[in-house]
């Protein structure tokens, strides 16, 4: 399945005609239920400018009402980058109270879109991080073509919040995407997560992870050259 | 077109990220280049492949539990109030310099304007020169750019003074005033115009009782430039040889320094009251003995011999 028809749209606004232009590919799609989401942003966008004003001024209900905008596009973006729900609302919860204790000091510089895409973005970077400094003291086995995985995780994940539509995909064609994604720097793989899975256009994920649309586009590069390489037998 | 350029932006092409005419541009080549559209096929396929890793969506219990779960910890926690902001501020200030022009030149232009507005008050309470000087306070010194003219009325003690600040303006008063006094004597220290300076140091000698209109005449006689201004000077503190050692010292200097002859001669005559004085006496002798001058040497001598002569 292309990667445009599985982004979703983000149903919230508040962002500028550019970012808005550059939002995804979803936007270019001709999918009516789309065009219909995207008919309604215009208002969401209102919305929350006027829910980030209220939020400023200690309105916790405009707040909340800003996080259910949110919180189902956090929630699966940290579920698709740490493989767990658990994690993944871990990532969610530190999201929205860092966002909450700072929203004070938001500018409208960018719009809350990208701002809260920044936060989690971080978050999710430091997940990353400390995922591959765990690994390097993991068991490492060869599979049979010789390319090496992580043992654990290969252990499948029995705890309540573990998707079980994780269990039932083809483990072998997703795990080895997967550990293929793996062995991407934290930041090569956020690119191509928000690019690939996402649908975020460059010039989108630059503003996001604070860097030139240019950088995004090497970035993306990169990480497709290593998951080509990766995934080579696959093609 | 070259394959190269086709094979580095196929992934672009994939994405939708080319811009309408590079997309163009691509299309036509790949129509026509069976290597670039087998790349483009290759490249299609292995998009197609890593999105078999499907994004889930977040099951609606998880979602609902998310949300409880924050709620919970909203209600313990506080918003950055003002306090935290100002704290935090200053970072996020510089931020908004660097990325706000805009606000970066308001801040400048209100400088601006705040350093000349205090400027225009200091100068104004200064004093503008067409109000009577009485007004005037200690002129800031700072404030005068140069003295334009000095003129004093025929038959009356009036004295006009221009001088520069921000723009010209004009002082009037009496000698007497304090203002035209410290105008004057800004005027004889600092003016570029040695006309100005002469009219200064003309008018300081008819009042030179003031501490600060013998300094300012010392000055003009040891350090001025124009031999007139110095003369002038020297006749201003002619009555002052007598009582005041500062005076005669800065005579007998002008008599042995002054490269004008005039000044010198003019200080030789100032020194005939004091020729007793210890001082003078030895300066004469010096002068007397080698001067290259041969008026002042003659003249030495003559005071010499007009002396009487101690054992």
């Amino acid at each position: 399945m292309p990667a445009e028809a599985l982004a979703v749209p983000f149903t919230v606004g508040g962002c500028s005609q550019r970012e808005r232009d550059s939002r995804g590919e979803a936007g270019r799609t001709q999918d009516p239920r789309q065009r219909g989401h995207m008919a309604g942003q215009s208002q969401g966008r209102i919305d929350d400018t006027v829910l980030v004003r209220e939020a400023q001024r200690g309105n916790r209900a405009a707040f909340e009402e800003l996080v259910r905008h949110y919180d189902q596009a956090v929630l699966r973006l940290a579920i698709h980058l740490t493989g767990s729900e658990h994690e993944a609302q871990d990532i969610y919860q530190e999201a929205f109270l860092k966002a909450y204790k700072s929203v004070a000091n938001f500018r409208f510089e960018c719009s809350f879109y990208t701002w809260i895409y920044r936060i989690v973005t971080n978050l999710c970077l430091d997940h990353l991080r400390r995922k591959q400094v765990r690994k390097e003291d993991a068991p490492v086995a060869t599979d049979a073509s010789g390319e090496q995985y992580d043992v654990l995780e290969q252990v499948p994940d029995g705890r309540a919040g573990a998707n079980p539509e994780r269990d039932l995909m083809s483990r072998e064609l997703g795990g080895r995407i997967s550990r293929a994604l793996d062995r991407l720097t934290p930041r090569e793989r956020m690119v191509f997560e928000l690019k690939h899975y996402h649908g975020l256009k460059l010039r989108t994920v630059g503003e996001v992870l604070n860097t030139t649309e240019e950088t995004a586009k090497n970035t993306l590069f990169r990480a497709t050259q290593k998951l080509r390489g990766a995934l080579a037998d696959m093609r | 077109m070259k394959c190269d350029w086709v094979k580095e932006n196929v992934l672009l092409y994939v994405y939708n990220e080319l811009p309408d005419d590079a997309r163009y541009e691509l299309e036509q080549h790949l129509a026509r280049c069976t290597d670039c559209a087998a790349e483009l096929k290759t490249t299609r396929k292995f998009h197609a492949v890593l999105s078999e890793l499907q994004v889930e969506e977040p099951s609606p219990n998880l979602v609902a539990s998310s949300r409880m779960r924050l709620q919970e910890a909203l209600e313990t926690t506080s918003q950055g109030g003002f306090w935290q902001r100002l704290v935090f501020d200053p970072v996020m200030w510089l931020r908004q310099m660097r990325f706000s022009p805009a606000l970066s030149a308001a801040i400048f232009i209100i400088g601006f304007a705040s350093g000349m507005g205090a400027t225009y008050k200091i100068v104004s309470n200064g004093g503008a020169g067409a109000i009577s000087v009485s007004q005037f306070s200690a002129p800031a010194e700072s404030s005068v750019a140069g003295i334009q003219s000095i003129s004093q009325e025929p038959g009356s003690n009036q004295i006009s003074i221009k001088y520069d600040t921000v723009s010209t303006q004009q002082a009037q008063g009496s000698l007497n005033d304090q203002r035209i006094q410290q105008l004057l004597l800004y005027a004889a220290r600092n003016n570029y115009n040695s006309g100005v300076r002469m009219d200064s140091v003309d008018l300081l000698t008819q009042q030179p009782n003031g501490m600060h209109v013998r300094e300012a005449l010392i000055y003009a006689l040891r350090y001025d430039s124009n031999p007139g201004v110095r003369l002038k000077a020297l006749g201003g503190l002619g009555a002052y040889v007598k009582s005041d050692p500062r005076v005669r010292d800065a005579v007998l200097e002008g008599l042995m320094n002054d490269s004008n002859p005039g000044v010198r001669t003019e200080a030789l005559h100032l020194l005939e009251p004091v020729r007793a004085d210890g001082s003078v006496r030895a300066t004469l002798q010096k002068l007397a003995e080698s001067d290259q001058n041969q008026y002042i040497k003659t003249q030495a001598r003559n005071m010499l011999a007009q002396m009487p002569e101690f054992d």
